[in-house]
């Protein structure tokens, strides 16, 4: 246990702090994008078009995320762009997880009930101010919902954008397999759980803190 | 004060929901606007606020024109309760009754003093019991008290209510039916009020208009409406209990004044009833009160004057009267 801490410990730190920093910025990316495109999306009038946009993003989705790094990999090529390192890795994770929060941000503004949004404009209420105090609030569970999703898959599919030479735990599991080294195997692979459970767990608490009891009765 | 001159609206899809309306609510007053679903009633009430916009006509609240005015300013002014599941699920009771006040800006103590006053105002006292619990930990009769207390909050002097006791059970209904009826005598609001309901209607308005495809079928105290329906529709309105619907809407005042009903001369009272018999009261609350209280006489009073002694005897003939007038219109 010594022996593996001291062979592996450092590249667990510099790698787990690579692979969490691509998750983070991958996510801020994908709900600064996502979040406001889906309010938009959920009130505009054009009904059919929105319906077309929300059925194209929903096939987009079942791509696997191998395929889907090694398409934005092609695109990259193709439009004369590095195609190794942080950009085409990043882009790749934005992609992915992008479309739970897009998905779960339409959804949450759409299911508000609509004699609450009525009311609120018979009250007197701006359509910002019904935006931020009423329909935010209460789609906040379904966007949290959506984005912890996305984090999760996000540091699954983080660990293969170490094959376009992104970094992160990725690189000591495949470096592993490569070498049939399991020990280095597992030094990636467990930081990579245990990320996912405290980064699930600790958005968790932020829904918590940002919406108050009045779901718990 | 709230005026329809020759209000129509026509929904895009071509549906003629509000044909040609005229009325007017005058200060103080409370109408009812009566119909079934399709009536067009929704319609007209959500006119008002600008939720809908009126096809052509006026429509001016005080004096007015609320086509020249703001819309989100016009809502802040005129109060507005709708059934059970209008507050918000994610706001305290006191965030909820508060929006309005803060949307136009009040201190927070002033606010906070508002919201205990409207929660004694409505029957949930003490306030700091229910000003931070949540709509989904209150019962309905108790959301629906919230509802009308949110609607009162900035003092506005138009409310509009869309069947605000309309998912309650009927004693609960009751109950809140005659809180507001003694709180509306208190604050005096120009009242709009949307019922598909007759008994609530008879009991809310001070003058009802019926509406049916769009048009007032009739606009008038309830009393003429029971005893002298304007057309077939209002007839068939009615429906068939007009006995009790004339009990419901003869008040002692009516009779009183038609030289109907003969009082005795005041007296001093022994004690202080708790329950009072008033001017105000129809028929059938005068009849309620008696059993309740077991007398034979009791004084009659209009605000705080004692006006005369109603007995038991002179009552009974009165409502034989008011049942043969039924009896003879079938």
């Amino acid at each position: 246990m010594n022996e593996f801490f001291s062979r592996y410990g450092e590249q667990i730190i510099s790698r787990g702090y690579e692979h969490l920093l691509l998750t983070v910025l991958a996510m801020t990316l994908a709900v600064i994008i996502a979040v406001p495109l889906g309010i938009f999306l959920a009130r505009s009038q054009y009904r059919t078009l929105v319906t077309t946009i929300m059925g194209i993003v929903s096939i987009i989705q079942p791509i696997p995320s191998l395929a889907l790094v090694a398409f934005v990999v092609v695109f990259f090529k193709l439009l004369g762009l590095p195609t190794i390192g942080l950009a085409p890795g990043l882009v790749s994770l934005v992609a992915y997880a992008l479309l739970p929060v897009l998905r779960n941000t339409y959804t949450g503004i759409r299911q508000v009930d609509p004699s609450v949004t009525e009311v609120a404009i018979g009250m007197g209420m701006t359509p910002r101010q019904r935006l931020f105090s009423v329909e935010l609030p209460l789609a906040l569970p379904v966007i949290m919902a959506g984005v912890r999703i996305a984090t999760v898959w996000t540091i699954g599919v983080a660990t293969l954008v170490s094959l376009v030479g992104a970094g992160g735990l990725g690189d000591l599991i495949f470096k592993g397999l490569r070498s049939y080294h399991m020990d280095s195997v597992l030094a990636g692979a467990a930081p990579a759980a245990l990320l996912a459970l405290v980064l699930d767990w600790a958005l968790g608490a932020l829904e918590q803190w940002l919406a108050p009891s009045h779901r718990a009765q | 004060m709230i005026r329809f001159d020759k209000v129509c609206k026509v929904f895009p899809n071509g549906t003629k929901a509000v044909r040609e309306i005229s009325f007017e609510v005058a200060e103080g007053e409370t109408l009812v606007l009566l119909g079934t679903s399709g009536s067009g009633k929704t319609t007209t009430m959500k006119m008002v606020n600008r939720l809908i916009e009126p096809s052509s006509g006026t429509i001016t609240v005080g004096d007015k024109d609320i086509l020249s005015q703001n819309p989100v300013q016009l809502r802040r002014s005129i109060g507005y309760a709708i059934q059970g599941i209008g507050l918000f699920p994610h706001m305290t009771v006191g965030e909820n009754i508060g929006v309005v006040p803060r949307l136009v800006g009040w201190s927070s103590d002033k606010i906070n003093s508002r919201v205990s006053e409207l929660l004694e105002l409505v029957g949930l006292s003490p306030p700091e019991q229910f000003r931070d619990r949540y709509p989904t930990q209150l019962s309905g009769g108790q959301r629906q008290r919230i509802g009308v207390a949110r609607a009162l909050a900035a003092d506005p002097p138009v409310i509009l209510m869309d069947e605000p006791f309309g998912a309650l059970d009927p004693i609960t209904r009751e109950q809140l039916q005659d809180e507001f009826i003694e709180l509306e005598s208190r604050i005096q609001k120009t009242i709009l009020f949307v019922t598909h309901d007759i008994y609530e209607a008879v009991k809310m308005g001070d003058r009802i208009a019926i509406l049916d495809q769009g048009e007032v079928q009739q606009i008038a105290p309830p009393r003429d409406i029971v005893e002298s329906p304007a057309n077939e529709f209002v007839d068939r309105f009615l429906g068939p209990h007009r006995f009790q619907l004339s009990l419901m809407t003869v008040r002692l005042s009516h009779l009183i004044k038609s030289s109907s009903l003969s009082l005795s001369e005041p007296e001093e009272a022994a004690e202080t009833p708790k329950k009072r018999l008033f001017v105000r009261n129809s028929l059938i609350e005068a009849l309620d009160l008696f059993k309740e209280v077991q007398k034979e006489k009791m004084p009659v009073w209009d605000q705080d004057k004692q006006v005369g002694v109603l007995s038991m005897e002179h009552l009974l003939s009165a409502v034989g009267t008011a049942f043969q007038r039924a009896g003879v219109e079938q």
